[in-house]
């Protein structure tokens, strides 16, 4: 029907076709690269086992682990431990629910929810759908197919009405441009981009002539768009320059696609089926670059290009040989999101420290030298801590507190628990950014502090609850296990002796109100930065 | 505060306390900007065109300063007049309510590929709380209100404006009921305590950034008695008026007084493209009462000296009468107002043509009143540059400079 031909930004970035001739695992490869800009600088060391295992539980189930799990991962002697840990949160149920809420933020940027979206995002991550054929089927949804529809609520929910405003079709383009190519086009809708010469105003409106054909026609329960054919090319002028210019439908950075003719008895020829089978494929670098690089930034905290929707020329990755290397890879190994991130959990540079050894006469290691204020954070030398998402601090308090078992029983008709339901909807009003907002680093805000503070709900899951932390830190025979079991549920590791006699001081001089005691430590250490953020 | 001062000018300040240098920490100097949102007619306001073409049916009174006029409808206003300094020759790039908001509450700033803050943010940012230690940027304005974290922009959500809705109070403000003064003081050390561990090897900036707005939140907590309106005094009700905008600049002036750094207070609806004239008769009226009240107030507590007043738009209003007896939006030729820390008393700065369509002399964009307002408030010129994450942004266009003529 066209040429695939591509041109501009996207030959800048031509996947290389030849495989990569390296046999080293990827993890090494990755590592070896990113050491390349250490610039003679020593990296901080590994992670000791409880960080890995915090950062791991929450990048990978949403969530910290419970005592228990802490305990036995600390206690396992076998050096193999890391990777089969990796395994098991790859293939636990959590995996799916965490991807879940993650895509769910990434693409909706707290739009508002769907319960047939969040199946579907469920579902892809549960069978581990490629991410090219989960980006075909939010392109195109198909409404037939109860399995996809969910995901017309990516195009349903940012085209809806809304009061008295016009219909976000510029919005939709941009937000396409953004999460599946990493190509912020908003100042090309009106003219060239004044500063990056890769984004002319035909990007977008190539791709803005497609949806301005796309109306909402969602039921309450189901997502849906309908698509009207196009009759003809989309004018456009510069607010600069008067001359009338027009473009048919085009992916970004790509050649204008010609408009179908539509038969008079045949169905109609879907521009969003052209969009689908276009944009998401090997020969759409940016396309893999642009997913490549999201996931880097999941796991490692800093995107190779940042921010994450400026890839351009004037905007060049920290780390070039990275990104071709993860883009390529993932497309030799078909978008697999589940691979790409047991690779990335893998590397050194994953598995790094968030902190650099404390300076002293016995540790004068080339680290402890290093004046951390100066580390850079695309550096990659110590890991970088990352914001928690509001569903996994919620779920981290819960775990910690010994309350979410109790929350996640479904009631007897089948409904989520209204507690569950009621602390869901306010740790969102509290640590979630304002809609269209990405969640791209750690924010704290007053408004955060406040509801710590002073929120009825969080200071009820510190008080004492058959069965809860509160409960057992209260039965327990000895201090010294009392502060294991408050540390592992907590901050998933073991107290030091500092910290044991710290707490051991604190009870005996509250021993008359020990309960109280005992809930005003733990919310001292789920308030502070240890629990709030992901290191 | 841990680690600030140790990691000052180490290209991470953006994210470190905002009183790094001592002369800026001792500086006391607070802000009122009133937005009237839609955009204030100048020819009904500061820059009336009696008798002419578009000058439309209100006529221009004197004001407490021999020689200037402002229109009739600023009638109290005009008695203030030897406290006020206006710019008449304001000329602006956007004719769109979208654009012209963002531009002007940012500065325009040359696009550097990352979201400017606004002017409340930019200040809370580079000044920081006062030593009443409240948070340093509170919104007044009407229907809901909340954490506007967006004002920010790249500085981050700390900066953002603690939004009062119709005045509320904000969700979780008072110390829940089932924790003690004392217990409350004592979770809060320990906290504190856990942080300092936490600290240790690793970049403070996010933990400096999480203490910070936790003591905010602890010193707002403390203050509630700034939403308490009953306490206002039936005479002051009346000298500024029972409407929103007078029960708001009332509340503004409380604000002001508590120590809050950069105080900004929002009026809707001036959009005035039908019935210009009797719109603008209730809209600016509404307006005048409760300004020349707040400005007679503020120059009587001697608070004047140190409080800088802007009340601007995102642009002015058309000369030229339409159809529907309205005006439209007009960047080219209009006023902003202002008073108080730095700025000259009692002068006019600009003119506009007889018709007033256009500036005649030298004409002033935003750009140039961000550096004139920084100026006034007292930012050293080296500290006029933010760096984020290494990268050097200057606080406002770089192409400007302040306009002398309007600072003392």
């Amino acid at each position: 029907m066209f040429q695939k031909v591509v041109c501009g930004l996207m030959a800048t970035f031509m996947i290389m076709s030849v495989l990569n001739a390296d046999e080293r695992l990827l993890p090494a490869q990755l590592d070896e690269r990113v050491a390349v800009g250490f610039a003679g600088q020593p990296p901080a060391p590994l992670a000791d086992d409880a960080e890995f295992l915090r950062r791991i539980w929450l990048d990978l189930a949403g969530c910290i682990p419970t005592s228990n799990d802490a305990r036995h991962f600390l206690d396992d002697t076998d050096p193999g431990k890391r990777s089969r840990m990796i395994e098991q949160l790859l293939a636990a149920p959590t995996y799916a629910q965490r991807m879940q809420e993650l895509f769910h933020v990434v693409l909706m940027e707290r739009r508002g929810d769907h319960e047939k979206w969040k199946q579907y995002l469920y579902n892809a991550f549960e069978r581990n759908k490629p991410w090219d054929q989960m980006v075909r089927e939010v392109l195109n949804p198909d409404p037939q197919d109860e399995n996809r529809r969910g995901a017309a609520f990516f195009y349903a929910k940012r085209i809806e009405a809304n009061g008295q405003n016009p219909i976000d079709h510029p919005g939709l383009t941009r937000d396409v441009g953004r999460l599946f190519l990493g190509a912020d086009l908003q100042c090309a809708q009106c003219h060239d981009h004044l500063f990056i010469d890769d984004y002319k105003q035909r990007d977008f409106q190539g791709l803005y002539s497609v949806y301005l054909n796309l109306a909402a026609k969602s039921s309450p329960d189901i997502p849906a768009v309908t698509e009207k054919p196009m009759k003809k090319k989309l004018e456009f002028i510069s607010v600069f320059d008067p001359t009338q210019n027009e473009t048919g439908p085009r992916i970004p950075f790509g050649l204008e696609i010609p408009i179908p003719e539509q038969g008079k008895d045949a169905a109609p020829v879907s521009l969003l089926a052209v969009l689908a089978s276009e944009l998401p494929t090997a020969q759409n670098a940016l396309f893999s670059r642009n997913i490549a690089n999201r996931l880097w930034f999941v796991m490692m905290g800093r995107g190779l290009v940042h921010p994450l929707d400026l890839h351009h020329s004037d905007n060049p990755p920290s780390h070039p040989e990275v990104l071709d290397l993860l883009a390529s890879e993932f497309v030799a190994h078909q978008y697999d999101i589940k691979w790409m991130l047991r690779q990335l959990a893998l590397s050194q540079t994953y598995q790094r420290s968030s902190r650099y050894p404390v300076a002293s006469a016995n540790a004068a290691s080339a680290a402890a030298s290093v004046n951390v204020e100066q580390v850079r954070p695309q550096s990659y030398l110590l890991a970088n801590e990352k914001r928690m998402m509001a569903e996994q601090l919620l779920h981290s308090t819960l775990r910690a507190t010994g309350n979410l078992e109790r929350l996640q029983q479904a009631t007897v008709d089948g409904k989520p628990n209204a507690e569950l339901t009621e602390l869901t909807k306010r740790f969102v009003a509290a640590f979630a950014n304002e809609p269209r907002e990405p969640e791209d680093q750690i924010n704290p805000s007053v408004k955060g502090a406040l509801f710590s503070l002073n929120d009825d709900l969080v200071l009820q899951l510190v008080s004492r609850q058959s069965g809860n932390l509160i409960d057992r830190l209260l039965a327990m025979t000895s201090d010294e296990l009392l502060a294991d079991e408050l540390y592992l549920s907590v901050f998933t590791r073991r107290p030091n002796n500092e910290e044991r006699n710290e707490l051991a001081a604190w009870l005996t001089k509250h021993n008359d109100r020990r309960e109280k005691a005992i809930a005003n430590w733990v919310w001292s250490m789920l308030t502070s930065m240890e629990f709030v953020v992901n290191h | 505060m841990l680690g600030a001062a140790a990691a000052g000018g180490l290209g991470l300040g953006t994210f470190l306390q905002p009183c790094v240098a001592d002369e800026l920490a001792k500086n006391d100097k607070q802000v009122l900007l009133i937005w009237l949102d839609g955009g204030m007619s100048q020819l009904e306001s500061w820059d009336p065109k009696p008798n002419t073409e578009f000058g439309g049916p209100f006529r221009a009174i004197p004001t407490s300063v021999p020689g200037i006029h402002v229109c009739e409808l600023l009638k109290h206003t005009a008695k203030q007049m030897h406290h006020l300094a206006v710019l008449r020759s304001v000329c602006t790039q956007d004719n769109s309510h979208s654009a012209g908001v963002a531009r002007m509450n940012r500065g325009d700033p040359k696009n550097r590929g990352v979201e400017y803050p606004y002017l409340g943010s930019a200040v809370a940012k580079l000044l920081g709380p006062t030593s009443s230690g409240m948070p340093p940027y509170i919104w007044i304005k009407p229907n809901s209100g909340g954490f506007k974290a967006s004002d920010a922009g790249f500085l981050g959500a700390k900066y953002g404006a603690l939004a009062l809705g119709d005045g509320k109070p904000p969700d979780n403000l008072l110390l829940n009921k089932s924790i003690s003064p004392e217990e409350d003081e004592l979770r809060n050390e320990l906290r504190r305590k856990f942080n300092d561990r936490y600290a240790v090897g690793r970049r403070t900036q996010w933990t400096d950034a999480n203490s910070y707005v936790y003591e905010l939140a602890q010193k707002l907590m403390k203050r509630d008695d700034l939403f308490d309106e009953s306490s206002f005094t039936d005479k002051d009700r009346q000298r500024y008026g029972t409407h929103e905008l007078g029960r708001h600049l009332l509340l503004a002036r409380r604000t002001l007084e508590t120590g809050v750094r950069f105080v900004k207070v929002n009026s809707y609806h001036w959009d005035s493209h039908g019935d210009n004239f009797n719109a603008s008769e209730s809209l600016i009226s509404q307006f005048d009462q409760p300004f020349a009240a707040l400005i007679e107030d503020l120059h009587q507590r001697t608070m004047l000296d140190n409080v800088l007043v802007i009340v601007m738009s995102e642009f002015g209003r058309t000369p030229k009468i339409n159809s529907h007896v309205g005006r439209d939006h007009w960047p080219e030729a209009w006023s902003i107002a202002m008073a108080g820390a730095g700025i000259r008393k009692g002068v006019v700065v600009g003119k506009t043509n007889d018709q007033g369509t256009f500036v005649e002399d030298k004409p002033y964009d935003i750009g140039h009143l961000f550096h004139t307002w920084f100026k006034a408030m007292g930012v050293p010129p080296d500290k006029m540059e933010y760096d984020n994450q290494g990268q050097p942004l200057p606080v406002a266009h770089d192409d400007c400079g302040p306009i002398d003529e309007l600072l003392v």
